[in-house]
This record gives structure tokens, C-alpha cells and sequence, in this order.
């Protein structure tokens, strides 16, 4: 089904417990329409370089949250776009799985030149720069993407507060993050330019 | 100052300079019956909440039903708390279905799941034979330290370790702090002995602290040990009264406000009812005082004041008897003090010296006690009396004390002194600091009224 081995399915079944197909009085599994939705979003996400057992988190908070499904899992075209330039793998992993959780679009980066070229690609609408990120790179990353629009929060296990605002960030966190004010932080930037959203949610 | 953990024990957070840093990784180490789990499961409780839980994982060492049924018993244990705030989960399964990468992969869904505020995992050091190789378990240790130091979240590794591990295991060395809780044998007896081996970022209180158990979880006893540069204070220049009026004379005026005063002399030369002399002019003059026995218990104790015409049920006598069996010096200290702050105590009589020398496991330990309590107390101007039994009954020729006459402000001599075919007390002021005092071997008497003090001795008594 949707090109995902038969083998590959009773394994997310059997470990995740998420979508659960139906049985016929002979034992088969059937899906119906929402569990090949709730498939594709879990394959979605795995494109997106998502773990499988992440997926299936994600989308079982998705369909918890929200008890029409549908409209939880689909529309992802639509969504506003957060880099996360982190040079830890697992912080990184920890905030993209948040900001997915509240239905942003993430996309990770865990070098300085990595981040620079994704962000020309993607032109994110927020980034999370850690200002130690490859050696220290992160201040110039702050200011790179300050000046071509983005909205920037950047992060550091040090309290950096003062210079991170000196290198033209809109914000900064004190590293591990919080996953409440990670989310906060980021909605209540994203709020602030109205405008944009409204742009991306339009077109 | 970084933000701190606390453990709910305001005496293991003073040790700790003020609770572990937060977000740390915390090993308890100790040998089984240590009281790990529990002090794991304080913390646990403490710190939980609906928005930040706890979450205590259980390995292969004890099953999580037998954590559970020991763990209600304790008084912190809400099992109203259970399933919102603190969570317990077994990995028993996961590691033996799938290793130490199922281990990584179920905290990793804790904290996505939970955003958990502390993680348990007892016990840690079981997870170690599921690594086939040194090298597999330090990659795992690795990855965990990684995960779990993206989040903000403290843990506490739980471990049946011995001090003999920690150069050799490698968590010690990823470990911010380590809590050791263990057994000090001495002779016959058992001391438990709480330790802080390591702690990153913070001051702590070194050296050995007793604990014990109860139903109310670890209760910790740290050391005294006060900081030798300290706010200075002032001593102003009241006398007290001993309650025998020649003695004050003797003393010049009494002792002085805040002093220590050790009254050494054989058995029944009359030092505690020395001490009782001073706590009960101390009631009669408003100042109230504690009496710390390990001699008589209430009730022998009444039976001798009685008779002399006083009674502990007397306002600004408060009696502290603790019976020398099974006494943790740590422990003992902490309740005198406590007493001290709740009565308003400004006169405290410890009896005897030596019971408390009996139950201390070092020399030196108990004279930095000794030293370490009269000088608080001089702080707070709370004038404090230590007898001392001497092993001669006659001819005192030394104090086989432990070096606590020369800590002592003053110190007071009764002796027995032979001729006219009788045996005689005798009371001398051997030493009074920042004060000249009367020499002189003066004979008293123990009457109903107590010490009755009289003339110094002629010069043809013997001395010997």
C-alpha cells in the first residue's frame, strides 16, 4: 500500500500501535480512506526526514488534538517554514519534533555553509541559529539572514542575551530549550509579522 | 547562581550548596538496602509536576511492582500523583527485547511524549551486560548523556556501585554529581554515611554525613563543620550566674554571657547537679535552657532534681534525653540545635561528654564537633556546660578528656580529697579565659539545696 512493504506496515502496527486497520471476519486487514490519510502522513514525514517512530508520535498527537482527523493531517502545502541551524543532532532532532507538533515546516541544518545553502533554497520564514554552530559561526549567520528578511531566534548553551541581540537576532533562548518556550517564543515572532503569514497562507 | 534541584530535604541541599544544578545527570550510588531508590523517588515526588512530570524508570534489578508496594509505605509517596505527574514505566522489557538502542529509543519518546522534568532510571548499572563490548556501553553512555542533555531535564542514574568503580566505570566520568550512600562499620556498630563525591558547578559539603531511614524517606544529619571565616560578631560583656553563688565569685562575677564551661571530676563529685544549678537559675532568671542527657531519662531525672527541690516541668527547663544506644553524634547535634531554636534556649547543659565521645566513630571528627557547636553557640549566645568524667577518684592528676579543656572557656574541677577520716569535694576554677579567677580548692557539700560551697581547703590537706 502506497508503496510501503506489507512486511514495513505490520511492523508499525505491531511497535506503534497508530493506525490500526480493521479486520474482516476472515482475519484481512482493511484500511478505509482515513487510515490510507493517516499512511500518507506518516509517509510525508518520513520524507521529510522524519524517524518512523517520530511519524507515528507526531501523528498521534495530531489525532488526539483533534478529533476530525482529516483536517489535522492534510494541508501541509501551507505551512510556515522553520529552519534550525543546530550544531547537536539530538537538540535538533528535540526542536524540529516540537515545531512539527504545532504544524510548522522544519528543515535542519547542522553546519554554518549547510545552513547558509538551505536557507537560499528555502527561504525560511524563521531560523534557529545556535550561535556556537560550527565553531562559533552563528553570529554571522544571525546577521545573514536578519538581512534577507528572515525573523531570526538564536539559541546558546552560554547567556548570550545581550550579544545575540547585538547580531541582530529577534530573540534568544538559553540552551536545552524548553519545549513550551521554544513554541512560544517562535509563535509569538511569527505573530509579529502578521503580514507574511497571511502571504503564505494565501498563496 | 545556575537554578537548583531541590531534594525536599532542606539539610541535603544545604550540602549540596544549595540543591544539584538542574538539568544535570546525577548518579546514587550504594549497595542494595542503601536507601537509593528511595532518596531517587523523594526527588522524584518533590519535583513532579502535571507540566513538568516525573518519570521513574525500572530496569531488570528490582521489579517496578516491588518499587511500587515498598514505595507507598513512604509518607512523600502521592499516589494521587501517579499517571499525571510522576509516571513509572518499566525498561525491563524494552532492554531485554532490544538492547541498549531500545533503551535510547524509549527515552527519546519520553521526552518527546511527557517533556519530562526529571528521569529515573534504577537500576543503571543492570543496563551494563547488555553491552556486548566496553566500547558498545560507552557509545550508549555517549548517546544518552547527548539526549538527555538536549532537554531540559535532570536524571538520576541509579547504581549498586562500590567507590572502587568510580575510576573505572565510565558514568562516573559523564556524570555531573555523584551521592554515595553507604555503611561505616565501627567495632560492632553500623554508621550509614552519606557522601557527595562530585558535583559540578557547585560548592558542597564535604566529608562523611549520617542518614537514616524512616518512613519518611532519607533523613540526612550533615556533619557539622562551620566555615572558619565567618561574619564577625560581638560579645558583649554580661555575666551569668553558675547558680552557686560562691562559685560566681570565684569566677569573677560568673561566666561569662555565651561561654563554654567544661565541669570535669569523677563519678558522683557532683557535675551534673553542677549542670542542673546552672539550667535552673538560668529558668528562674528568664533564660531558658536545655538539658542534653544520655545518662537519666525523664523519670530518674526528676527523681534527683526533686531532691533538691526543683522540677522539669519548670518553665525554661527543657529536657533532650537521648538514650546512647544506636546514637548518630550527626543526628543528636542537629536535634540539639532544633531544640535550642524552638524553646529560645540560652543555656544548654550536655551530660556527658564521654557518652558522646562513645558513639563517635573519630577523635578528631568529635572535637571539630565539639568545637564547631560551641562556637555557633557563642554566636547565638547560648552559654553551654560539658561535663566530663575523669577515671582517678582521687588525685586527678590529668582530665582524660579529648582536647576539649583547651577549647573550653572555662573549666571547673570537683575532686575527692581524703583527711579527718573522711572524703571531701573539692571545686576549682582551673581556668577561666578573658577573666582572672580565685585558684583556690575550695570544700563543698552536696545538702538539699545543693552545692553548698565553703571555705578553701587548709593547707594541710592532702592533695594526692
Amino acid at each position: 500500500m502506497l508503496g510501503v512493504p506489507t512486511a514495513t506496515l505490520r511492523t508499525w502496527e505491531e511497535r506503534y500501535g497508530v493506525v490500526m486497520p480493521d479486520r474482516s471476519p476472515g482475519g484481512h486487514r482493511l484500511y478505509t480512506r482515513d487510515h490510507v490519510e493517516q499512511l500518507r502522513f506518516v509517509l510525508r514525514s518520513i520524507e521529510q526526514g522524519m524517524q518512523p517512530a517520530d511519524a507515528h508520535r507526531l501523528l498521534k498527537d495530531r489525532l488526539g488534538d483533534h478529533p476530525d482527523a482529516k483536517v489535522a493531517i492534510t494541508g501541509s502545502e501551507t505551512r510556515l517554514v522553520i529552519m534550525l541551524a543546530e550544531r547537536d543532532p539530538h537538540a535538533a532532532e528535540l526542536a524540529e519534533y516540537f515545531l512539527r507538533t504545532e504544524g510548522y515546516e522544519t528543515i535542519m541544518a547542522l553546519e554554518a555553509r549547510e545552513a547558509e545553502a538551505v536557507f537560499e533554497e528555502r527561504s525560511p520564514h524563521l531560523a534557529v541559529v545556535d550561535l556556537l554552530i560550527s565553531g562559533g559561526a552563528g553570529p554571522d549567520l544571525c546577521r545573514t539572514f536578519r538581512e534577507r528578511g528572515a525573523l531570526v531566534l538564536a539559541i546558546s548553551p552560554l547567556e548570550s542575551r545581550d550579544e545575540a541581540l547585538e547580531y541582530g537576532a529577534d530573540a534568544f533562548l538559553q540552551k536545552p530549550l524548553d519545549p513550551l518556550q521554544l513554541v512560544s517564543t517562535v509563535k509569538d515572532l511569527l505573530g509579529q509579522s502578521a503580514f507574511l503569514r497571511t502571504e503564505v497562507l494565501s498563496s | 547562581m545556575s537554578e537548583r534541584v531541590s531534594s525536599g530535604s532542606e539539610r541535603l541541599n544545604d550540602m549540596l550548596g544549595g540543591g544539584l544544578p538542574a538539568n544535570g545527570i546525577n548518579l546514587i550510588i550504594g549497595l542494595p538496602g542503601s536507601g537509593k531508590t528511595i532518596l531517587a523517588q523523594q526527588y522524584a515526588f518533590h519535583n513532579a509536576t502535571r507540566e513538568r512530570p516525573a518519570i521513574y524508570l525500572s530496569t531488570v534489578s528490582e521489579p517496578l511492582e516491588k518499587i511500587l508496594r515498598y514505595g507507598q509505605t513512604l509518607s512523600f509517596f502521592d499516589q494521587r500523583a501517579i499517571g499525571s505527574a510522576v509516571f513509572y514505566e518499566d525498561l525491563g522489557g524494552t532492554v531485554n527485547d532490544q538492547g541498549l538502542p531500545g533503551v535510547l529509543e524509549r527515552v527519546s519518546g519520553f521526552l518527546k511524549e511527557r517533556r519530562p522534568g526529571m528521569i529515573v532510571i534504577d537500576s543503571f548499572k543492570a543496563l551494563h551486560p547488555y553491552a556486548r563490548r566496553d566500547e558498545d556501553f560507552r557509545r550508549f553512555l555517549h548517546e544518552l548523556a547527548g539526549r538527555l542533555s538536549a532537554f531540559p531535564v535532570t536524571s538520576f542514574w541509579v547504581g549498586e556501585y562500590g567507590h572502587d568503580e568510580i575510576a573505572e566505570s565510565a558514568e562516573f566520568a559523564v556524570a555531573d554529581s555523584i551521592l554515595s550512600l553507604s555503611v561505616d562499620r565501627v567495632g560492632g556498630r553500623e554508621f550509614r554515611v552519606f557522601q557527595v563525591l562530585k558535583l559540578r558547578g557547585s560548592d558542597f559539603l564535604s566529608g562523611k554525613h549520617a542518614y537514616r531511614i524512616s518512613g519518611d524517606g532519607v533523613q540526612f544529619f550533615p556533619r557539622l563543620a562551620d566555615p572558619v571565616d565567618q561574619e564577625p560578631y560581638e560579645l558583649d560583656d554580661a555575666r551569668i550566674s553558675s547558680g552557686i553563688t560562691i562559685l560566681d565569685e570565684m569566677l569573677g562575677r560568673g561566666y561569662w554571657h555565651g561561654a563554654s564551661t567544661l565541669v570535669a571530676g569523677p563519678s558522683g563529685s557532683g557535675k551534673t547537679l553542677m549542670g542542673l544549678h546552672f539550667i535552673f537559675e538560668g529558668a528562674r532568671r528568664g533564660e531558658p535552657g536545655v538539658i542534653a542527657t544520655l545518662q537519666e531519662n525523664a523519670a530518674q531525672l526528676e527523681r534527683i532534681v526533686h531532691g533538691f527541690g526543683w522540677t522539669l516541668d519548670e518553665e525554661g527547663v527543657e529536657l533532650m534525653y537521648r538514650t546512647p544506644v544506636d546514637l548518630y553524634l550527626d543526628e543528636w547535634v542537629h536535634e540539639l540545635l532544633q531544640t535550642v531554636e524552638a524553646t529560645g534556649a540560652r543555656r544548654i547543659v550536655i551530660d556527658s561528654l564521654g557518652d558522646l565521645k562513645a558513639v563517635s566513630t573519630d577523635d578528631t571528627r568529635f572535637r571539630e564537633y565539639v568545637y564547631s557547636l560551641l562556637q555557633r553557640c557563642s554566636r547565638q549566645g547560648v552559654s553551654v556546660m560539658m561535663t566530663q568524667e575523669v577515671g582517678e577518684l582521687f588525685g586527678v592528676t590529668r582530665l582524660s578528656e579529648f582536647g576539649i579543656s583547651h577549647i573550653s572557656d572555662n573549666v571547673v574541677l570537683l575532686q575527692f580529697l581524703r583527711g579527718e577520716s573522711r572524703v571531701k569535694h573539692g571545686i576549682t576554677v582551673m581556668k577561666t579565659r578573658a577573666s582572672a579567677h580565685d585558684p583556690q580548692i575550695r570544700e563543698f557539700e552536696i545538702t538539699g539545696d545543693g552545692f553548698v560551697v565553703g571555705d578553701h581547703f587548709a593547707a594541710d590537706q592532702d592533695l594526692a
